[in-house]
């Protein structure tokens, strides 16, 4: 089966000196929600505006829907969707207006036209306001019709370049329903820019996380969480030394230690009841202990394990972050480890 | 591709016609230089005040064949609105951009010439209305006991043809220019600085204010080649009994001077959008 992104060696320097992206390869297959995770200035736009043709590569190959994205860029716009992370409707035409130019550019048969805008106003819930100008619309309206205009062609391939940007934590819920709606309904693969890590660890089937422009890590949210050996448990004590991480060391159902700030990373399948053992260890070893927490496997532990630094959302606290988590995924009834 | 160019436009059209207050802001100004400035140049006057009156003669050199300053000046207003009323026009390229709406129109498959020729056939109209408006203004203010446009030629088919093309042509011409000005920069500021840059000195180099028979050699020279004197020279030789006398061409060479301006600022202002839309390097 072709993939529906194929990319190879992919590669964008901006006036021949700063290199967005480097060297990427991936693919993404029919059907699948696909992450394309990373903090501001990774990468992730930069690649998607040369997948959706409107960036030319350094270099590189990239196939979208079996079609060569540099040599085709026309066909590529014509099977894709896209939504942009900044708004883009017209804000002196109303909303249905707006469907009605993109059905227009996109080719969406005449006969199809009123029944599709209708189905699509009903279905993201701005149908009452569909002859309101778009300036006088919400945030969260808005970019229900941004979804609207960016699949009014029912694309093969919808690319969202972080979407919910700026948006509430029930918008974003709200927002990411209708798009695991569309795509269980169409087969439609889904190409997900983002920031926030909770929304990439309840929408995305498989992820890949870039920093300055390298691909880190790729595999399913559960794979990458897996790959750093479970449960985190942290213990921050009144000295280090070498003898308190060969004891660690020892200690059975332990994977790895290391010490990062002046506290040690102790690695385990089963965190939770490591936590005693540890304790009792650094009595045993006459060490204080001033904090003992325990984290389970989170894509912020992947990030770290992958890049050596702590993920950052730009202005978005930690608490922040566990609302959306929560706001996310009682939207989908679930949440993944 | 035609559904595509229709839909273009028909966004271009309501945003402008959503968007009152720079209709009538665009209005007022043609309207003070008709009631005010127009009014109050009524050089006629000037024979009035010398002991010995000046032979009509000699204003029908001064104005190549019109019977007064108000109806050359009138002529000339037509122009005048052509570059004024396709300022806005390339503008709003650079603000679509800083908004979003050109990149989601980019985005799309229609092809870059499409979305130029939208912005064109929009841009165009309101210039082109403006132009009409002015003329039937200057006609009417003749009625009503102010200085107004005397035609004193019968204009046939050909000369209102003639008449209608130069003002279509010319204002496409200037509607292609600031549209390809606006896809190649990124700033408002920089467009309004380069757009003032090329404004004025168009304008105060033709024939649109100044009465002909008082320009120096040399402007009359550099006015000759200017697009807004070959579109008035095309409405004055057609308003004014006598007056193909006062110009070296008939009307239809002018037009065809002005459809070659027209043709290469197109063809510029094509390639110019092509590239802004085209895949970023």
């Amino acid at each position: 089966m072709t993939d529906a992104i194929h990319v190879e060696g992919l590669s964008k320097t901006y006036n021949g000196t700063v290199r967005a992206v480097d060297n990427i390869s991936f693919s993404v297959t029919p059907g699948e929600a696909f992450g394309f995770l990373g903090p501001n200035g990774a990468g992730k736009t930069t690649t998607v505006s040369v997948l959706t043709a409107q960036l030319a590569p350094t270099a590189g190959h990239a196939t979208v829907d079996g079609i060569d994205v540099f040599r085709d860029p026309a066909e590529i716009k014509r099977r894709i969707g896209l939504v942009f992370q900044e708004s883009t409707a017209d804000s002196d035409l109303t909303g249905r207006e707006n469907l009605e130019l993109a059905a227009a550019l996109f080719g969406v048969p005449r006969r199809d036209v009123k029944t599709r805008i209708d189905s699509l106003l009903e279905r993201m819930q701005i149908g009452d306001a569909a002859d309101r100008l778009a300036k006088t619309y919400s945030g969260g309206m808005r970019r229900r019709l941004e979804l609207a205009v960016g699949i009014i062609h029912s694309p093969r391939v919808l690319f969202l370049d972080e979407p919910t940007l700026g948006l509430d934590p029930q918008g974003r819920a709200g927002f990411w329903r209708y798009v695991q709606e569309l795509q269980k309904e169409n087969g439609m693969t889904v190409f997900v820019t983002t920031h926030y890590l909770d929304e990439a660890d309840s929408i995305c089937e498989r992820l890949a996380i870039i920093d300055h422009g390298h691909i880190v890590a790729t595999g399913s949210p559960s794979e990458l969480k897996d790959r750093i050996g479970g449960d985190v448990v942290t213990i921050r004590t009144s000295r280090t030394d070498a003898s308190i991480e060969t004891a660690l060391r020892a200690l059975p159902g332990v994977t790895a230690v290391s010490v990062q700030d002046g506290a040690y990373r102790v690695k385990a399948p089963k965190g939770d009841a490591l936590v005693p053992v540890l304790v009792q260890t650094c009595v045993q070893l006459g060490v204080g202990l001033s904090s003992v927490s325990l984290k389970r496997p989170s894509l912020d532990e992947v990030f770290l394990e992958f890049t050596g630094r702590e993920y950052r959302e730009d202005g978005v606290t930690a608490t922040d972050r566990a609302v959306r988590i929560g706001q996310v995924s009682q939207a989908f009834g679930r949440s993944r480890r | 591709m035609m559904r595509e160019l229709g839909a273009l436009t028909r966004r271009e059209l309501l945003r402008i016609a959503r968007n009152p207050q720079a209709i009538a802001t665009s209005l007022l100004l043609p309207i003070l230089y008709l009631v005010l400035f127009g009014q109050a140049f009524n050089l006629n006057h000037i024979s009035s005040l010398s002991p010995v009156p000046l032979p009509p003669s000699v204003f029908l050199e001064l104005y190549r064949g019109a019977p007064s300053y108000f109806s050359y000046f009138s002529a000339g207003m037509t122009g005048f609105v052509s570059v004024t009323a396709t300022l806005f026009v390339g503008a709003n390229v650079i603000f679509d951009r800083l908004f979003g709406t050109l990149k989601r129109t980019a985005a799309s498959p229609a092809r870059p010439s499409v979305i130029f020729g939208a912005r064109l056939i929009a841009g165009s109209m309101q210039p082109i209305g403006l132009a009409f408006l002015v003329l039937g203004l200057s006609l009417l203010l003749g009625h009503v006991g102010l200085s107004g446009l005397d035609v004193t030629a019968s204009v046939g088919v050909v000369g209102a043809l003639e008449i209608v093309g130069a003002i279509v042509i010319l204002s496409v011409m200037f509607a292609s220019l600031f549209i390809a000005i606006g896809f190649s920069l990124q700033q408002p500021q920089t467009y309004f600085a380069v757009v003032n840059a090329i404004n004025l000195p168009v304008l105060l180099t033709s024939a649109a204010l100044y009465p002909w028979g008082i320009l120096p050699d040399w402007l009359k020279n550099v006015a000759s080649y200017n697009p807004i004197t070959l579109a008035v020279n095309v409405l004055r030789e057609n308003l004014f009994a006598g007056a193909s006398a006062y110009y070296p061409y008939s009307a239809g060479v002018y037009l065809l001077g002005l459809f070659g301006w027209a043709i290469a600022m197109f063809l510029v202002a094509t390639v110019l959008a092509n590239r802004a839309l085209a895949p970023q390097r």
